[in-house]
């Protein structure tokens, strides 16, 4: 046979950059030439994992706003503020004040002058017209109660609302069940959206896996070629899953600048109102939730990925 | 101490369901030995190829490659037997955006990442230059008739240097001066001290070649005709 094929020197030198460039080429070259190939049976993938991952992002925000929202709510459900007549006798504030302070069952009584009532009314959402809309004070002074079991609350309430000094058209702030109302609102807006997250991502998982499926299809000749070339495991499947990665990476990074700039946008536009409805969202969080959306995208097309290789392309 | 076999089917069977494609089979393949697999359609031919690739297992009996149990090799590690195997198929199975000289060099660096790329084109052009082809390895398969891209085929399948070629097949899609020309490089391949087990159904090439035959039928060796001889082509009844 002439010219016969000779075995070649062994490289020695510069053996690390053959294997380098090599791993480049057969695993993320080829992965992104046969991405951008294969775009259009990926498009679907991409806008429902982008879909998915901006909405999870949204919802983790939220989350993450009731939550703190839940913690400082439980924290004003054991505070009691009872209410004083604006003519009440100043003895009979005293007294009232003393005798909630020697009970057992009150951690701390402090007092809010009308003044500091209407102060406070002027940093709330929606109250400073309702405020500056009357010429009087329409807010009364009150003593607020930080009672140590949330279950006494209604005890001192009784005890307080036919005081001589309590304002006897609106007593006190006591709402029987108004904490446990929030509580059952916040739990079902927190099972609501995990269940929609969930079927979100199923429907995203799916639609990747079968978008990878397509492409180890379209493929097959490459990848049997491939395999009885001798290419190993990782050459042959993994470029379909840094394929699913890149998909899942792209989706991952729109979602995030999308939910950081909402988040931004929100925080920017109205900080007085936002922090009142969305407690804890600051600019740090939204950058955190923006990184883990991208990073959800990266695993979550990475997974599915691998999981559709493992069942659809065999060793 | 002799050479042990490169192939070695020990009792060997496989099933597809309740069919039998091979049963009890017993063989061996020397080094540097030129062997013919005949048979009808369904005779198992290609079973038996696709278990010494490693494509299927024996549903009974050992399969050694090389001395790989291949019977018992793991998925993680089919790679390694098959980087020992260079595969020929009648359909030539080549990369379509490659060049024939890329077609060559991937089966190189797809079996060892230290090869560098200079030393992939140099190897890839030299397999090239010894099928005849040195100066086509800029075209793609396409441009190339089909005895060239079935000389390709083959140069991918030598470039390694492995000790066993397979070949299902290998002139099905060619006219009768190509045919030939692929077999004499079968020839010069087995010359140079590699094993070439070659499934055919070319009467002409196998009667006038006298290189040892094993014929198939039913899945089962019923004759295994060694070099040099003229057997009759018993099978054909079959067929």
């Amino acid at each position: 046979m002439a010219g016969v094929v000779v075995k070649g020197r062994f490289p020695r030198r510069h053996v690390m950059a053959a294997v380098a460039k090599n791993v480049f080429r057969y695993l993320f070259q080829g992965a992104a030439r046969n991405w951008a190939r294969n775009f259009s049976s990926t498009a679907p993938a991409l806008s429902s994992m982008t879909l998915l991952l901006f909405l999870s992002g949204l919802i983790g925000l939220s989350g993450f706003a009731l939550y703190n929202l839940e913690k400082i709510e439980s924290g004003q459900a054991s505070v009691l503020h009872v209410y004083l007549r604006d003519d009440a006798d100043a003895t009979d504030v005293f007294t009232l004040r003393n005798r909630l302070a020697l009970d057992p069952r009150v951690a701390s009584v402090n007092y809010t002058s009308k003044a500091d009532a209407l102060k406070h009314a002027q940093s709330m959402p929606g109250l400073p017209q309702l405020a500056d809309s009357s010429e009087s004070n329409p807010f009364p002074a009150s003593l607020d109660v930080q009672v140590k079991s949330i279950n006494d609350v209604a005890a001192i309430d009784a005890m307080v609302r036919t005081n001589a000094a309590v304002d006897p058209v609106y007593p006190t702030s006591y709402d029987r069940g108004a904490y446990q109302r929030i509580q059952a609102v916040l739990l079902g807006v927190a099972i609501g959206g995990l269940a929609f997250v969930a079927l979100l991502g199923f429907v995203a998982v799916t639609v990747t896996i079968n978008s990878i499926r397509a492409a180890i299809h379209s493929r097959r000749d490459e990848v049997t070629i491939l395999q009885l070339v001798g290419a190993p495991r990782w050459m042959v499947r993994g470029p379909f899953i840094v394929e699913g990665a890149i998909t899942g990476s792209l989706a991952g990074a729109a979602a995030g600048v999308v939910t950081f700039a909402l988040a931004l946008a929100g925080i920017a536009e109205g900080s007085a109102s936002f922090s009142q409805f969305a407690p804890g969202v600051t600019i740090t969080v939204a950058a955190l939730a923006a990184t883990i959306v991208f990073a959800a995208g990266l695993g979550l097309g990475s997974g599915s990925s691998l999981l559709s290789v493992r069942r659809h392309l065999e060793s | 101490m002799p050479d042990r076999p490169i192939v070695e089917f020990n009792g060997v069977t496989r099933a597809y369901g309740s069919r039998l494609a091979l049963d009890d089979l017993n063989l061996a393949l020397e080094p540097g030995e030129l062997t013919f697999l005949v048979g009808p359609s369904g005779a198992g031919k290609t079973t038996l190829l696709k278990l010494i690739n490693r494509e299927v297992r024996p549903t009974k009996g050992e399969v050694w490659i090389d001395g790989i149990a291949a019977h018992s090799l793991k998925a993680s590690h089919v790679a390694e037997l098959r980087r020992r195997v260079g595969v020929v198929f009648q359909d030539y199975k080549l990369l379509p955006r490659l060049t024939a000289r890329e077609n060559v060099a991937l089966a190189l660096q797809v079996g060892d990442l230290r090869v560098s790329d200079h030393e992939a084109r140099e190897r890839a052009l030299d397999a090239l230059e010894a099928v005849g082809l040195g100066d086509r390895g800029d075209a793609l398969p396409h441009e190339l008739s089909g005895g060239q891209q079935q000389r390709v085929a083959v140069a991918r399948a030598v470039v390694r240097q492995p000790p066993l070629l397979i070949a299902d097949e290998p002139t099905g899609n060619l006219d009768v001066e190509t045919a030939w020309g692929i077999m004499d490089l079968l020839e010069d391949i087995a010359a140079f001290g590699i094993t070439v087990l070659v499934a055919t159904h070319n009467i002409e090439i196998v009667t006038r070649l006298q290189r040892r035959v094993l014929t198939l039928v039913d899945g089962r060796l019923v004759r295994d005709q060694p070099a040099g001889q003229t057997g009759r082509m018993a099978w054909l009844a079959w067929s």
